[in-house]
């Protein structure tokens, strides 16, 4: 049977993958943000996931205004890095896992969520920066991963309420695939941040840190966060946030933080990092960061 | 959960904020042609033909003469308000090899350098940004 083992909250900062590629990320400015991933790459060594379910959006580079699929599943067996603008990643191809995914999709379909299926795409800096900052610069991703794209940009996007419901759906998906697969689910986009307008630049540091204290334990209350509140307090991207919820909704009641990361600024964007463990008896290991445990005992 | 929301709030509070235009299905229909040239720049061989003469290239689009000034001229606080949408108005800058940074600190109306500090700083402040009518 397929499990749900871990979460894990993080931006996708389109620079923080040119930083990378260019060898700029231990620099002064990059340094401090990469810093901070270093101990999940480590402990993604010896957790090896098979599968990534990752969540992320669509920054008009498969998509454009002619179709918005508020929630799409990927269900192909590869795709290629965008070409953005300035040609695309030279990072490696990621590979889906069509069985996993079409099983999810199907049962979502049959749950009440009405996907959006995706045979063919390219993947743009949502879901490759991602995967940059938790496995580094290798030669292939170390593992599948099956892309599921909300529209965050067109109003109205999902409520937080509807986009922690798929992640529960998710969950009860991957539970009943038959194949023994250690599944992670991630959250991408976010933090604070504004790129349009004279408003552009803000971040909200106070919130962004509750929003995280929010994420750990007992999370309900996130759900009912309405758009406008992410608007006014985040910038008018912050909204990507609601992302991160369907990742949360899919490790049920409560969770247990191994590690945690915050930092502004990169380029435009307050960067957050979380992972997270489902807190519900199953025997996982617990063990948490060593700066997550510095500031416990702070 | 908006339920208790109708779509005449939910709408009139994203224009509640200041310094920002959400983008909304009204200018998303404003904005259409517009946004689908500026996605028409993601291939080579249209960014070449582009950057040869932008005015010609932009004659295959129906963009307003008002769209099509603001392009020209790099106004992004203008191009926001017919329509534009920020990832699809990257691809011009992006064209232009300008940084998000470099393009964002334009319609801010301080300097890229002043914008970069403000950023290491800390960034902008929500305080007084939050909403208009309730000036908080
Ligand atoms: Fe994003």
């Amino acid at each position: 049977m397929a499990r749900i083992t871990a979460g894990i909250a993080s931006s996708h900062v389109p620079l923080l993958g040119v930083a990378h590629d260019q060898g700029k990320d231990r620099d002064d400015y990059f340094g401090p943000i990469f810093a901070g991933y270093d101990w999940t790459r480590e402990w993604e060594k010896s957790e090896k996931p098979d599968v990534i379910i990752l969540v992320y959006n669509d920054h008009a580079s498969a998509f454009d205004m002619k179709v918005i699929p508020t929630f799409a599943i990927g269900c192909g067996d590869h795709y290629k890095p965008a070409d953005e603008g300035w040609g695309p990643r030279q990072v490696p191809d990621v590979f889906g896992h069509a069985d996993l995914a079409w099983h999810i999709a199907q049962s979502l379909i049959l749950d009440e969520f009405d996907m959006t299926i995706i045979n063919e795409m390219d993947v743009d800096h949502g879901l490759t920066v991602p995967l940059t900052m938790m496995f580094g610069a290798v030669d292939a991703w170390p593992c599948k991963v099956v892309p599921l794209a909300v529209n965050v940009v067109t109003y109205p996007p999902p409520s937080g309420n509807r986009c922690w419901s798929l992640g529960e759906a998710i969950a009860r998906a991957v539970a009943s695939f038959p194949e023994d697969l250690n599944v992670q689910v991630w959250g991408t986009g976010g933090m604070s941040h504004q790129l349009q307008g004279p408003r552009a630049g803000l971040i909200n540091r106070q919130w962004d840190n509750l929003f995280l204290d929010g994420l750990i334990g007992e999370s309900d209350h996130l759900r009912r966060i309405p758009h406008i509140e992410y608007l006014r307090e985040t910038g008018s991207e912050g909204i990507e946030m609601v992302m991160w919820l369907i990742m949360r909704g899919a490790l049920g009641k409560r969770t247990l933080a191994l590690h945690r990361h915050y930092h502004v600024p990169c380029s435009n964007t307050a960067i957050g990092h979380l992972v997270l463990r489902p807190d519900n008896g199953q025997e996982l290991d617990m063990t948490i960061s060593g700066a997550s445990v510095a500031a416990l005992t702070e | 959960m908006i339920s208790d929301t109708n779509i005449r709030d939910y709408l009139a509070q994203l224009e509640d904020i200041p310094g920002t235009r959400v983008f909304t299905a009204a200018r998303a229909r404003q904005g259409y042609h517009l946004n689908q040239f500026a996605m028409s720049l993601m291939k080579s061989e249209n960014r070449e033909r582009w950057k040869a003469d932008e005015r010609a290239y932009l004659e295959d689009w129906q963009l307003s003469e008002e769209q099509k000034a603001a392009v020209l001229a790099r106004d992004y606080n203008t191009l926001l308000d017919l329509g534009g949408n920020i990832y699809f108005l990257s691809k011009i800058f992006s064209t232009d090899g300008l940084s998000f940074v470099q393009a964002v600190s334009t319609m801010t109306g301080v300097s890229v350098e002043e914008y970069q500090a403000m950023m290491n700083a800390g960034g902008r402040s929500p305080d007084g940004l939050r909403s208009k009518r309730e000036g908080r």
